[in-house]
């Protein structure tokens, strides 16, 4: 039965400099950057490419030094589950430690982090659509 | 063309250890498993909706992957793309600058494969991948 994932919803490209290095994978391999977001209180810069069911998500800080060398790397894997509380006890029951499942950014969305087992992957569950969203009136 | 990720890797210490996560308990399929004796290491493709993740395990201590997991643990490793032509895309990459680790292709897990270097991507290693038709898809 397992934990119900459907798809990688997003992988993190985590670096020093977001805005540079969505810019140089959009011209390396040929992808548009659909979306950039500055998260407020948070002083992170996001942008995002996608491919197919797949988000790239390039996340850097908000505020960019003048580094001698953009740096980066891949930050974390974020998987898709059509019932995260469902997700979240069968990874438990298998052994593995797991926080609770609690709102995202996304509006709607739960997420939940796998602390265990993953191979030393940053590693995450999301489910949409997961909080009722109230309609405009 | 670029058309979807084709999967993410992950260096692993045991294969085995990390299935018990990947395949017992999040329940994903496992579409391809062995050794390729060239590149000294044991992969394992695990279908995820349209992408997979790829574990790696080193069989040997003198390859890629056995000096990453030796000077940075476990964890991810690689992006993969997915193309119709992996050798066109190669070249392409070329064309732009960026710096190859193969300039042709040659046949891996995920099909014909060819990487390119890191230092072309702020740090991030870049595969492309032609899946071989009946093969393990």
């Amino acid at each position: 039965m397992g934990a119900g994932a459907t798809n990688i919803d997003h992988i993190v490209i985590s670096s020093n400099d977001s805005a540079a290095t969505a810019q140089l994978f959009s011209e390396n391999f040929g992808f548009p950057i659909k979306r950039t977001m500055s998260r407020p209180g948070t002083r992170a810069h996001l942008e995002f490419a996608k491919l197919d069911e797949v988000v790239l998500e390039f996340a850097g800080p908000g505020e960019v030094k003048p580094y001698d060398e953009v740096k980066s790397r891949i930050g974390g894997l974020v998987l898709a589950v059509t019932d995260i509380d469902a997700a979240v006890a069968a990874v438990r029951a298998a052994g593995y430690e797991c926080g609770e499942a609690h709102p995202a950014i996304q509006p709607g969305a739960k997420i939940a982090t796998v602390k265990s087992g993953t191979g030393g992957v940053p590693f995450a569950f999301i489910q949409y659509n997961a909080i009722p969203q109230e309609s405009p009136a | 063309m670029i058309k979807k990720v084709h999967h993410v890797g992950v260096v692993v210490k045991s294969a085995d250890e990390a299935l018990k996560f990947y395949r017992d308990a999040l329940g994903l399929e496992v579409t391809a498993d062995r050794v390729i004796e060239d590149q000294g290491v044991r992969g394992v493709l695990l279908k995820i909706g349209n992408s997979e993740i790829e574990l790696l395990e080193p069989t040997r201590n003198d390859t890629g992957v056995a000096k990453f997991l030796e000077s940075r643990g476990e964890g991810m490793h690689h992006l993969c793309f997915e193309s119709d032509d992996v050798a066109a895309e190669l070249e392409g990459a070329k064309a732009k600058g960026i710096t190859l680790i193969d300039e042709k292709p040659r046949p891996g897990l995920a099909g014909m494969i060819g990487f390119c270097h890191p230092k072309s991507n702020h740090g991030v290693l870049v595969e492309f991948a032609t899946p071989i038709e009946g093969d393990h898809h």
